[in-house]
C-alpha cells in the first residue's frame, strides 16, 4: 500500500511529462481536461492508498517497506526504504487529499493553459517528492524529497515563464533554499558521525553531547527557515505566488512549506535534548508570526496577503514546536493545510471570476456574484481566525495554550503570538471585506462579467470547506502522532482571550473598511527586508563580484597572456635561423656537431 | 716503394674529407655538391680501410664495401632529383630551392 502511494504520482508525473515531450515534437497539443484527468486519478488513488495504509499501521510503530538498495559506500550502505508510521500518515493523508483536490481544481483553472500537460507533470513529480520526504526512512531519502519539492516548486513557480519577474521569482526560491539545505546536509554528516547511520530509527534515537547537539538542531532549523519560509529566508514566498494559483494552495500553503515542521517532528527526540536550540526555534518562529502578520496588513495583491499569511502561520506552528509541543505544531499543520489551501483556491477562484484581477482595492461586492466562493471564503476566514468551532480554532488556541503553560513557554511568546493573533483576524477581515462586501470598485463591464467558478472548481471549494469547519475534531490521530506531548485541553480563559482577540482584530478592520469610500492603500513592505537584504548581501557580492573579476582579469588572464607572449618572443628569435637554404641549416649542423664533440671529448682529451 | 705510415693516410683522409665538406657548403651547384658528397664518403672509406689494415681486421673493408653500394644509390637518386629540378626550373641552382622558409 505505501509503495503504491507513492508509484500512483510517479506513473501520473511519467505519463505526462512523456505525452507533454512526445506532443511537443509533433506540435500537437496536450488536451488539459485529459492529462489533468490522468494527474487527477493518480492523485485519487495515492489518496485511497494513503486511507488504505493508515489502517494497517500498529497501534504503536510503523510499517516499513525496504525497496532496494539506493547506494553503497565502504562501510555506509543507504537502502531506499519507505516508513510510515502514526506522523508520516498525518501528512501523507494531506499531501493526497488536500493535493487530490487541488489537482481537480487545476483541471478547471489550467483549461486553457498550453502547457498544461507539462503543468500535470510538474504537479504529480510534486507529489512524489513530496511523499518522498514525508515517507522516506534515511535522511539521504529525506533529503531526495527535500530536493525534489525544491525542483518542482522552482518549475511551478517558474510556470509561465514568458515573464521575466516569474522566472526570477522562481530563482530567489531555489536559491534562498539552497542557503537552508546546506544546513541539512551539514546536520546529515553530524547524525551520521555521531549514530554511524543514516536511518531515521537511529539517528533518531542518537544521543549528542551538548554543543554538538545544539548545532545539529540549529542546521535543521537552517533548513527549515529555508524551506518553511521562517525569518530570516521567508522572502521568497511571497514571490512564489507568481505561480499557478492552485501551486501556491497545493505547495506554498499546505504541504511543501510545512515539511520544515515534519523534519523538526520527525527529530523531535534529538531536537528536544537542546534547550538553546529549542529557544532559537520559538523565538524566530514567534517574530515571523509576528512581523510577517504585520507585513500582511499593508498588502493589496490577495494571494501576497494569503502569502505572508501563510509565513505567519508557519510561524505560529514553530514557535509550537519550539516549546516542545510538536503535536501542536503538527495539528496546525493540518488544520492551516485544509483552510489555507482553501483561501487560496477561493482566492483563484475570485481572480478566475474577475478575469486576473487581484488587487483587492479593485474588487468589492462580490457576495452575490461568487456564492459557492463567497461561503467557502467565509468558513476559511473563520477558521483562520480562530472562532469555534472552526479547525483553526483548536490548533491555534492549543498552540497559544502551550506557548504560555508549557515548560519552556513564556509570557513572552504568549503575548507576541496573542499579537501576531489579532493581526491575523485584522488582515483576513480587511481581505474578507474589501473582496466581498461593499460597493464594487472595478469597472461595470468587469463586475457584469465576474462569473462563478465552474463545478470542478467548487467542487474542492465545498469539500476544503467542510474539513475547515469540522478538520478540528480530528485532534486525535495527531494526538496518537506524538503521545509525548499530549494534546492538553485549553483551559477557558485561553480560549475566551483568543476569541477575543480574534474579534478585536475583526471589527477594528471591519470598521475600517466600512466606510462608503473605501481609499486604496499604498502597497508597502514596511520592513523593507528584501531591499536591506540586497543591499546588505547584493552589496556585499558585488564587492566579491568586482575583486574576483578584476583577479580573472588581470592574475588569471595576465599569466595566460604571459605564456603565450613567452612563446611568441621565443619564436621570433628562433625564426630568424630559418633561413630556408639548405647549405646554411648544414653549417649550422656541423657547428653544433664541432661544439658537441667538444664537448664531450673534455673528459677524455 | 715505401709503406705508408697509417697517420699519413689519415691525413689524407681527413683533407678529402673537408674539401668535401667545404665544397658542400660553399658551391652552389648542386652536381658540385653532390660530387662533393662522394668526396667525403671516399674520405671515410679510406680511413675504414686504413684502421682495417692497423688493426688486421676484415670488418673495415666489409662496411667499405656497404658506404660504395649505397653511395651509388645515393648518386643515382641524386642524379634524378637534381635533372628533375633542372626541368623544372632551368637551373641547378641550390638558392633555388628555399620553398619551405615561408
Amino acid at each position: 500500500m505505501i509503495t503504491s502511494m507513492i508509484l500512483f504520482p510517479l506513473a501520473g508525473f511519467v505519463i505526462n511529462g512523456a505525452w507533454s515531450l512526445w506532443s511537443a515534437r509533433n506540435g500537437t497539443r496536450v488536451s488539459p481536461r485529459v492529462s489533468g484527468s490522468i494527474a487527477t486519478t493518480a492523485m485519487v488513488a495515492a489518496f485511497m492508498a494513503a486511507i488504505m495504509a493508515r489502517a494497517q499501521i500498529p497501534a504503536t510503530g510503523s510499517i516499513e517497506v525496504d525497496c532496494f538498495r539506493w547506494f553503497s559506500l565502504g562501510s555506509l550502505s543507504v537502502d531506499f526504504k519507505l516508513r510510515l508510521d502514526a506522523l508520516s500518515s498525518i501528512f501523507t493523508l494531506v499531501i493526497t487529499g488536500v493535493g487530490a483536490m487541488i489537482h481537480l481544481y487545476s483541471v478547471s483553472y489550467m483549461e486553457e493553459d498550453e502547457a498544461a500537460g507539462k503543468y500535470f507533470a510538474y504537479l504529480n513529480l510534486f507529489c512524489f517528492m513530496m511523499l518522498n520526504l514525508v515517507l522516506g526512512g534515511t535522511l539521504p531519502q529525506v533529503f531526495l524529497g527535500w530536493e525534489g519539492v525544491g525542483l518542482a516548486s522552482y518549475l511551478l513557480i517558474g510556470f509561465w515563464y514568458r515573464e521575466e519577474a516569474n522566472v526570477a521569482a522562481g530563482q530567489k526560491a531555489f536559491i534562498m533554499n539552497r542557503i537552508g539545505d546546506l544546513g541539512f546536509l551539514i546536520a546529515m554528516f553530524i547524525g551520521y558521525k555521531y549514530s554511524g547511520s543514516l536511518d531515521l530509527t537511529t539517528v533518531e534515537k542518537v544521543i549528542l553531547p551538548a554543543g554538538v547537539g545544539t548545532s545539529f538542531v540549529l542546521l535543521i532549523f537552517l533548513a527549515c527557515t529555508g524551506k518553511s519560509a521562517q525569518l530570516p529566508l521567508f522572502t521568497w514566498l511571497p514571490d512564489a505566488m507568481a505561480g499557478p494559483t492552485p501551486v501556491s494552495a497545493l505547495i506554498h500553503a499546505a504541504t511543501m512549506v510545512t515539511s520544515g515542521v515534519y523534519l523538526l517532528a520527525r527529530l523531535s527526540p534529538v531536537i528536544s535534548q537542546s534547550a538553546t536550540g529549542m529557544a532559537v526555534i520559538a523565538g524566530i518562529g514567534a517574530a515571523t508570526a509576528l512581523i510577517t502578520a504585520i507585513i500582511a496588513c499593508f498588502q493589496r495583491d490577495i494571494k501576497k496577503v494569503l502569502a505572508y499569511s501563510t509565513v505567519s502561520q508557519l510561524g505560529f506552528m514553530f514557535a509550537a514546536c519550539g516549546v516542545g509541543a510538536f503535536g501542536a505544531g503538527v495539528f496546525h499543520v493540518m488544520t492551516h493545510a485544509f483552510f489555507k489551501a482553501l483561501l487560496f483556491l477561493a482566492a483563484g477562484s475570485v481572480i478566475h471570476g474577475l478575469h486576473g484581477e487581484q488587487d483587492i482595492f479593485k474588487m468589492g461586492g462580490l457576495k452575490k456574484k461568487l456564492p459557492v466562493t463567497f461561503w467557502t471564503f467565509t468558513a476559511g476566514w473563520a477558521a483562520i481566525l480562530g472562532l469555534p468551532p472552526f479547525s483553526g480554532f483548536f490548533s491555534k488556541d492549543e498552540i497559544l495554550h502551550q506557548a504560555l503553560v508549557s515548560n519552556s513557554g513564556s509570557a513572552w511568546l504568549f503575548g507576541v503570538l496573542l499579537i501576531a493573533a489579532v493581526l491575523t483576524a485584522f488582515y483576513m477581515t480587511r481581505l474578507y471585506r474589501l473582496v466581498f462586501f461593499g460597493t464594487p470598485r472595478m469597472d461595470q463591464a468587469k463586475f457584469d462579467h465576474a462569473h462563478e467558478s465552474p463545478v470542478p472548481m467548487a467542487l474542492p471549494l465545498v469539500l476544503l470547506g467542510v474539513l475547515s469547519l469540522a478538520g478540528g475534531f480530528a485532534g486525535e490521530p495527531v494526538h496518537l502522532a506524538h503521545p509525548e506531548s499530549a494534546l492538553s485541553t485549553p483551559t477557558w480563559v485561553i480560549m475566551i482571550v483568543s476569541v477575543i482577540a480574534a474579534a478585536i482584530g475583526a471589527t477594528i478592520a471591519f470598521r475600517r473598511y466600512s466606510v462608503s469610500e473605501v481609499k486604496a492603500e499604498p502597497t508597502s513592505d514596511v520592513f523593507r527586508i528584501d531591499a536591506v537584504y540586497s543591499k546588505l548581501f547584493g552589496g556585499g557580492l558585488g564587492v566579491i563580484a568586482s575583486a574576483s573579476q578584476w583577479l580573472e582579469e588581470r592574475v588569471v588572464q595576465g599569466m595566460i597572456r604571459m605564456v603565450a607572449a613567452v612563446t611568441d618572443l621565443s619564436g621570433n628569435m628562433i625564426r630568424v635561423l630559418q633561413v630556408g637554404s639548405a647549405q646554411a641549416y648544414l653549417l649550422m649542423m656541423i657547428i653544433a656537431l664541432v661544439v658537441m664533440v667538444f664537448y664531450f671529448m673534455k673528459g677524455v682529451v | 716503394m715505401t709503406a705508408f705510415e697509417p697517420w699519413m693516410l689519415l691525413v689524407v683522409s681527413i683533407l678529402v674529407f673537408c674539401i668535401g665538406l667545404l665544397g658542400l657548403i660553399l658551391r652552389k651547384n648542386l652536381l658540385v655538391m653532390l660530387m662533393s658528397i662522394e668526396l667525403m664518403l671516399n674520405a671515410v672509406n679510406l680511413c675504414f680501410v686504413t684502421f682495417s689494415k692497423m688493426h688486421q681486421l676484415l670488418d673495415g673493408h666489409l662496411t667499405v664495401l656497404f658506404v660504395m653500394t649505397v653511395a651509388a644509390a645515393e648518386s643515382a637518386v641524386g642524379l634524378g632529383l637534381v635533372i628533375a629540378m633542372f626541368r623544372n626550373l632551368r637551373s641547378v641552382d641550390s638558392d633555388q630551392i628555399q620553398l619551405l622558409r615561408d
